[in-house]
């Protein structure tokens, strides 16, 4: 049963496709099919319409609150779970039922909810008088294969959820994804975790592996990943905030990309999107060039994707050429027959690819051309913690010029984190912002500081009560974030031998994701990966490697009734500090890793650049990186989760 | 590997790539893409084409009694028929998270309910840590919870996002008012109007006016977040003046640009004039000339956009004379094809010979070239 791993990940979609399965068999048949515009992308991952009609739907709607009668009596619903939406199918339930009371008893409403249903809505639904009259269901899908290595759940709504709200209801769903990865592939040996939220889904990951226990679940480990790091995005918000130099990242900057699918529309961009309009002019809509970032169906795509921008055309440019030389006149009569039967296809299709890669860089060049050195060069001033007086110039004239909505409040967190800002700098940039796109966005920067991408300076009035702190506010020769950075060397010098994962940020800045699969790749045993490591003060330990070490109490029912207020649970996974100390007094030797494939999982959504960053990782030490992430994003979708 | 120099020879879009002369120019390579071979129908093979390669078998990925599982595990129902009678914490907290059935009312004494909760945090399920909150909420005084939640942070901002999803704002006021914290409920308070009210200008003006009054002027909020909300009040009361639907609850700029499009004659003073609303709002000059220069160079009223930035010194000589520094100014008339005198009017303005010799072959000023090589 050893199927090569890219294939088994490719095929998560069928487990997807048959716990849909299950929920469509309790639903009747005849029915429709009511979906939320935002899940047809991924519901296309998983099965296509034929399917659909196979398994009991008759026809298919898009939900709109305003939607009449549909043709059959049962209705599916298919929402992300987001209380709007969830209210808003009530509504819609409830004025049916009000004009056809007869329908009460006919069982005939399902609500498929995706990742899970939380119990806020069973309430809700009792709460309405809809129980038993409504069904709820969840519906969990798997990791979606996307790209070569690369794994997405497609939620992109969870990081406003996890981070901005701070409501962890849906967390366990990243739990669950994981539980039934590991009974594809096994588990891995070796948990590296970062951050609260990381530990708290090792720890929901055990409450399901002790809950779901079986035997004939051999519990053989896993010859697939060696290791698995899961990392909360706030650990690392320096990846998502600067500008990516690779051309994957370019395209996620400035292009609409769902499910691995970039649309382009005409001119418009993100970037355009998100700017003041002085004109009246209405965009021509046309007819959207879509991208498939599939290696697997585009390998010109795979070539270049992680390739820095500089070099994309030239690459593009000799595969043209390639092109040109080979002439079909040259072919004869049945040579050339089989060359239609052939070749024909993969060379128009090829051609195809070749032509929407060449459109959307010429994009990218007429977007980024003028801005990208100036900004890149700002940003590594920013990491660096240099000339702060002129950084802080460059972008609250970007405030007060070519502000963008995302993109501006992007520099400003980024500086902010970095090298702090002052209250009046603060002041300035809050009200140029508000002054362009509305006083309305005033909560925005309360979201900002909440999910942590933003530091709040306080303001200068001198009290007594504030009188202590004042060596706080003092300048500083370094800032934390650059006393972490350098200790992990993700800073690096300009002697740079060309080979670092840094190039993803015109080589100013390596993201902790690479970091960390360096130092597990690179390291002979547990304790050197933890001594490398020992600046992360949220690190974990968890799998096999530290079974050894259990003290006894294992179950959770044990671990709670020891457990006092603010400590640690501890049951998924370890504190990397206290298990150095204990490693160092054993001396044990057993704790050797040497994995060689590893699955990252960022909590809050993976970027490109780090994607890329990784590649080289895996390049350099000969070795197997598969990225995992609730969603692909970019900086400007982190702040738009913020608005 | 970071290649700085296809971004600095890269001028035109044409030319970005003619600097070596082996790679061909993106409209050569889409000549080539785009020729078509004979017998080749439109439309034939559109990218979209996703033959997904082959996948395994469901069987050859999981076995059958695992993949039961699955399916188990995701509809959160029980596999034996009778639920275990014993109503730890723990096994209610299992239950919770795993999605089953659970009742939390055999949790009756305070010391139990406490265990919940704090269970909950520690496992770290959202899920469970609200269920269990707003059963704490039904079931034990106000005080009580209150108390509880203030040594516990994370349950508190799940009920805080719980009680904001809800919109129930009177509700959050008070919880954040009773632990100290209603700066933050004034901040709350100003999101939930916003999002509510839609572009309504008198109901935002009703309610603002009433959020300043009670909270805004409380202690403790921050001043400069204070005079943003007033200051949205001032410009919702030019707005109601304007009385123009579609500048409702738009922001200054949109307004501003408004104003130079269609009453950019009107003198200080009078409502719809430019300089009032920048005077009422205070628009920074940065911000205004940016308006002004995209305006007037949108709608092709150079002449207006010369009169304002350029003017003529003592000796008869034209100069620019602008708040928005002058490469920025430089790229944007560029961007928005200005004349080739204007933007050599603005490259004289530079200083640095060096600078302006780049910025010259950059927007290929031959005045300037010219000029500077003397």
């Amino acid at each position: 049963m050893d199927q090569p791993l890219s294939m088994k990940l490719a095929s998560l979609s069928l487990i997807s496709q048959h716990k849909l399965e299950k929920i469509l068999d309790q639903c009747g048949s005849k029915a429709d099919l009511i979906i939320d515009p935002s899940l047809i992308k991924p519901l296309e991952k998983i099965c296509g319409v034929s399917w659909l009609r196979h398994h009991g739907i008759e026809k298919i709607y898009k939900m709109d609150p305003q939607l009449g009668p549909t043709a059959n009596t049962i209705r599916v619903y298919l929402i992300p779970a987001c209380i709007k939406k969830y209210k808003c199918v009530l509504d819609q339930i409830s004025s049916l039922l009000s004009q056809n009371p007869s329908l009460t008893d006919a069982k005939c409403f399902n609500i498929i909810i995706t990742p899970k249903v939380i119990s806020m809505f069973d309430s809700i639904l009792e709460n309405r008088g809809l129980y038993d009259v409504v069904k709820l269901h969840s519906f969990t899908w798997e990791l979606m294969y996307l790209d070569d290595q690369l794994l997405s759940l497609e939620l992109p709504f969870l990081y406003k959820q996890l981070f901005v709200e701070q409501n962890h209801s849906l967390l366990s769903s990243i739990s669950m994804s994981l539980w039934s990865l590991f009974h594809v592939t096994g588990r891995p040996k070796c948990i590296l975790s970062l951050g609260k939220l990381s530990a708290s889904v090792l720890d929901i990951l055990e409450v399901y592996n002790e809950s779901y226990s079986r035997d004939f679940i051999s519990p053989e480990f896993s010859r697939d990943f060696g290791a698995l790091i899961l990392m909360d995005r706030d650990q690392d918000y320096a990846s998502s905030l600067l500008t990516p130099a690779t051309y994957s990242g370019l395209l996620s900057e400035i292009f609409d990309i769902s499910c691995g699918r970039l649309e382009m529309n005409g001119n418009d961009t993100k970037l355009k999107r998100g700017k003041l309009n002085f004109t009246t002019s209405e965009g021509k809509s046309s007819k959207p060039t879509v991208i498939n970032l599939d290696s697997s169906i585009d390998n010109l795509y795979g070539e270049i994707k992680h390739r820095h921008f500089s070099e994309v055309l030239s690459v593009l440019s000799s595969k043209a050429k390639l092109l040109k030389n080979e002439d079909i006149k040259a072919l004869g009569i049945q040579e050339m027959k089989e060359y239609v039967a052939t070749k024909l296809q993969q060379v128009t299709l090829f051609k195809q690819n070749l032509v929407n890669h060449v459109l959307v860089s010429e994009t990218i060049i007429s977007e980024m051309n003028n801005k990208f050195e100036n900004l890149t060069l700002t940003e590594s001033e920013m990491l660096n913690n240099r000339n702060k007086k002129s950084n802080f110039t460059f972008v609250d004239e970007n405030f007060g010029t070519d502000i963008h909505i995302y993109n501006s409040l992007r520099l400003m967190c980024l500086l902010s984190l970095t090298q702090g800002l002052s209250y009046e700098e603060y002041n300035s940039l809050v009200s140029k912002y508000l002054l362009a796109f509305g006083y309305k966005f005033l909560y925005v920067f309360n979201n900002l500081i909440k999910a942590g991408l933003l530091v709040q300076p306080s303001s200068p009035k001198l009290t007594l009560s504030n009188l202590g702190n004042l060596s706080e506010r003092l300048p500083k020769w370094q800032n934390e974030f650059q006393t972490i950075a350098n200790k992990l060397k993700q800073l690096p010098s300009k002697s740079d031998d060309g080979k670092s994962p840094s190039y993803v940020f015109n080589g100013g800045y390596v993201p902790l994701v690479a970091v960390i699969c360096n130092a597990l790749l690179s390291s002979e045993s547990l304790p050197d990966v933890l001594t490398k490591l020992s600046a992360l003060s949220d690190l974990k330990v968890g799998g096999a490697v530290i079974e050894k070490l259990k003290d006894g109490i294992g179950t959770l029912n044990e671990k709670l009734a020891n457990m006092n207020l603010q400590s640690d649970l501890d049951f998924g996974c370890r504190d990397a500090k206290t298990l150095l100390k204990t490693m160092k007094g054993d001396k044990l030797n057993c704790f050797n890793l040497k994995p060689r494939t590893i699955l990252v999982y960022v909590i809050g959504g993976v970027t490109y650049a780090e994607i890329a960053a990784c590649n080289v990782i895996q390049t350099v030490t000969c070795s197997k990186i598969i990225i995992a992430s609730d969603c692909i994003v970019s900086g400007s979708d982190l702040m738009a989760a913020n608005t | 590997m970071a290649d700085d120099d296809y971004w600095n020879t890269s001028e035109t879009k044409a030319k970005a790539f003619s600097f070596d002369d082996d790679v061909l120019s993106p409209q050569e390579i889409l000549a080539i893409g785009q020729k078509s071979y004979p017998g080749q129908t439109e439309n034939a093979f559109s990218s979209t084409v996703s033959t997904k390669a082959n996948l395994l078998p469901l069987s050859s990925l999981v076995s059958p009694k695992v993949l039961d599982l699955i399916v188990l595990a995701q509809s959160g129902k029980d596999p034996k028929e009778k639920p275990e009678s014993d109503q730890t914490v723990a096994v209610t907290l299992k239950r919770l998270i795993l999605g089953r059935s659970f009742t939390l009312h055999s949790h009756r004494s305070l010391k139990s309910k406490t265990e919940l909760l704090d269970g909950a945090i520690a496992i770290g399920d959202g899920n469970a840590i609200l269920t269990v909150v707003l059963f704490l909420i039904q079931t034990l005084n106000k005080k009580l919870v209150y108390e509880l939640l203030t040594l516990r942070p994370l349950a508190l901002n799940h009920y805080i996002s719980f009680l904001q999803v809800e919109g129930k704002i009177t509700d959050l006021t008070d919880l954040l008012t009773m632990l100290g914290r209603s700066p933050e409920a004034a901040v709350y308070q100003f999101q939930h109007i916003v999002k509510t009210q839609g572009d309504s200008v008198d109901g935002l003006l009703r309610k603002l006016n009433n959020l300043v009054s009670n909270h805004f002027n409380q202690p403790g909020v921050d001043t400069h977040q204070t005079k943003m909300v007033s200051d949205y009040i001032k410009l919702l009361e030019w707005q109601k003046c304007a009385n123009k639907t579609e500048l409702n609850n738009k922001s200054t700029l949109h307004c501003l640009s408004y104003c130079c499009t269609h009453h950019w004659h009107e003198g200080a003073g009078n409502m719809m004039s430019p300089l009032t609303l920048c005077q009422r709002q205070q628009v920074t000059p940065l911000q205004y000339d940016w308006v002004v220069l995209n305006v007037h160079a949108n709608s092709n009223k150079w002449d207006i956009v010369e009169s304002l930035f350029t003017k003529k010194d003592w000796l008869g000589r034209t100069t620019v004379s602008s708040h928005i520094p002058m490469e920025t100014l430089l790229w944007r008339l560029s961007e928005l094809s200005a004349s080739k005198q204007m933007l050599a009017t603005c490259l004289n303005k530079i200083q640095n010979s060096e600078d302006r010799l780049r910025l010259a072959q950059k927007y290929k000023s031959r005045k300037t070239l010219v000029h500077g090589c003397k």
